[in-house]
């Protein structure tokens, strides 16, 4: 699982979440030169109106307006803090309370109002790619975790075949291992499988030393 | 303000005689807009880009022609945004870059960089050895470079840096001649490269290679006066990319070439930066008239409406980006100092800075197999 370098903007989209003044003009057409749309949601009641859910991470670009407060409403995953779509913090006031709420919204990067067009690439490349950064090293966090609760299966699996042929923990642990590369499955999900296979199988308690893959006859598994 | 003394002179001063021979055209013609040059010399000194360009900006010069280098573009756009002046840029660069107070006339990477990869992927080879100045350009210009022919299924066996002005290149060819590319990518610039290609060819010349055909040398940069510069011996059978040469078999380039001559019988002659310059003076002579100040906004908001038939054909600026639109080609050097045509767009191609029409989403990566083979 790797990381890869979004370099090319083209056919973004960028929703601009700020209380239009006039002065937008220059992040506009920035964006514009790097192949991205600008689109400035309503505001109505203090509350911009965008419809979070049909945003698309591969397309769409959050500006927030630091100043504004409670403008948007962004539901971040609580375990990964990530919004979804990449945020980036238009920062005004700079003041600690300001910058918290564009932190809690997810900001991966900020640019100064008023914006200068010199700071637009590299804020919208480091926003962007910490973003992708982020959900990578989030979703490669899941999968450890995942693994790390599997590896009790593992170490089931391997006492399994310890006592029911014999082998040493090593020569065990090998067995499974590569049972688990021909199934093409990771070993603490393979180990699962093969217990649940043992557990279900009505021969297991009277079968428990006639389970072998080394000679004889070879079981599937 | 051009650094007509220094590691990069000769091409400065190839610039400084096109934007001088434009004044004197636009003199000549005795239009509506008078234009009077201040002419001052960096030395190749970033420091003293700076102060310069303050120095002229506070004098209430606001339009302003010149710089080579990226370094010496990037350290003055600060003082050209500060003061609202305009920066008119004669040189082809590496892109990733637009300013509101800079008009860039030279080529955009898709019109330089991208076309080479094309040309050597196809006809040359795939293995390149990158060698370059060490600044932004040539780190640039090769990730670029290196980006685009990996895509292609290339590779870049190494990439080389010295410092601006540093001739000694013993290890670097060593290694060249050990690793023996298809082809080398340079971006050295000024004396170095100069250097280089002499030390190259004689190095080849030792080991009984044929340089220029067996490993040669292409760039982005090379132009007519450099050629001169490398000296007898080791001029021909280089290629370079670029949206101007000399020779160039037009009406408005002979026109060109003829007064240039004229104008500047000692030398350097003219290159594709002097050409960029020329451009530069034509447009903002055009543009102040149109504008009828100099202000920078009017002058920026009027350019976008200039189109110029100038030695390479026609050239015109982006309104959204500020660049040109160009006619790439890609030519090879001659032992009589001037480059062979090979290849030219049939029009001019629009400028792409950030290659967002022409690089792909993500960037290429180069990762080592994943599977490795190990003897044990």
């Amino acid at each position: 699982m790797t990381s890869r370098l979004l370099q090319n903007f083209k056919d973004g989209r960028a929703l601009v979440i700020t209380a239009r003044g006039g002065r937008e003009t220059t992040l506009e057409t920035t964006l514009a030169k790097l192949g991205v749309s600008c689109e400035y949601p309503e505001i109505v009641g203090g509350r911009a109106q965008i419809d979070i859910g049909s945003l698309q991470a591969e397309r769409d670009i959050l500006f927030v307006d630091g100043d504004l407060e409670g403008a948007v409403a962004i539901d971040v995953n609580p375990v990964s803090r990530l919004p979804p779509v990449p945020v980036i913090g238009l920062v005004g006031v700079e003041a600690p309370s300001r910058l918290k709420a564009l932190v809690d919204f997810g900001a991966t990067s900020f640019l100064r109002k008023p914006v200068h067009g010199g700071a637009v690439y590299t804020s919208l490349f480091m926003g962007i790619n910490q973003f992708l950064l982020r959900n990578n090293v989030y979703a490669r966090l899941q999968d450890l975790e995942g693994r790390r609760r599997g590896r009790r299966a593992v170490i089931r699996a391997v006492i399994f075949l310890m006592k029911q042929d014999g082998l040493d923990e090593e020569g065990a642990y090998s067995q499974l291992r590569r049972a688990s590369m021909r199934a093409r499955q990771n070993l603490e999900l393979y180990c699962e499988g093969f217990l649940s296979r043992r557990v279900d199988s009505p021969d297991i308690p009277g079968r428990a030393n006639s389970i072998t893959l080394r000679g004889g006859t070879k079981q599937a598994m | 303000m051009f650094s007509t003394t220094g590691p990069y002179s000769v091409v400065a001063r190839s610039m400084l005689n096109g934007a001088m021979l434009a004044f004197r055209e636009n003199a000549e013609a005795a239009g509506p807009v008078v234009l009077e040059p201040v002419v001052v010399n960096p030395s190749g000194d970033l420091g003293r880009y700076r102060a310069l360009s303050l120095e002229l900006l506070g004098a209430g010069i606001r339009q302003v022609v010149g710089c080579y280098t990226s370094s010496s573009r990037k350290e003055v756009i600060p003082c050209f945004e500060k003061f609202d002046g305009l920066l008119w840029y004669p040189s082809h660069y590496e892109g990733f870059e637009s300013s509101d107070n800079v008009i860039y006339t030279g080529a955009s990477p898709n019109q330089h960089v991208l076309p080479l990869v094309d040309y050597l992927a196809s006809r040359v080879g795939d293995r390149a050895f990158c060698v370059g100045s060490n600044y932004i350009w040539a780190w640039e210009n090769n990730r670029i470079f290196r980006e685009a022919l990996t895509a292609r299924g290339g590779s870049v066996i190494a990439e080389r840096y010295l410092s601006v002005g540093d001739t000694e290149f013993d290890q670097v060819i060593s290694a060249i001649l050990d690793q023996r590319p298809d082809f080398v990518f340079n971006n050295l610039i000024g004396t170095s490269a100069y250097a280089f290609f002499r030390a190259f060819r004689a190095a080849c010349k030792v080991r009984g290679i044929d340089q220029a055909n067996d490993i040669p040398v292409a760039s982005c940069t090379l132009s007519e006066p450099e050629l001169a510069e490398i000296g007898g011996g080791a001029i021909d059978g280089h290629l370079s990319s670029s949206v101007y040469f000399s020779s160039l078999n037009s009406p408005p380039n002979a026109a060109f070439i003829e007064a240039y001559a004229k104008a500047f019988p000692d030398g350097p002659v003219s290159s594709a930066d002097a050409e960029a310059s020329y451009i530069a003076v034509k447009l903002l002579a055009a543009s102040l008239e149109q504008a009828g100040t100099d202000d920078a906004r009017p002058v920026r908001a009027a350019v976008a409406n200039q189109r110029l038939l100038a030695p390479q054909g026609e050239v015109r600026i982006d309104p959204q980006t500020y660049h040109a639109w160009l006619t790439p080609r890609i030519g090879r050097s001659a032992a009589n100092g001037q480059f062979e045509v090979l290849l030219e767009a049939r029009s001019p191609v629009a400028p792409d800075p950030y290659l967002v029409q022409s690089s792909p989403r993500f960037a290429v990566t180069m990762r080592s197999p994943v599977l490795r083979v190990v003897q044990s």
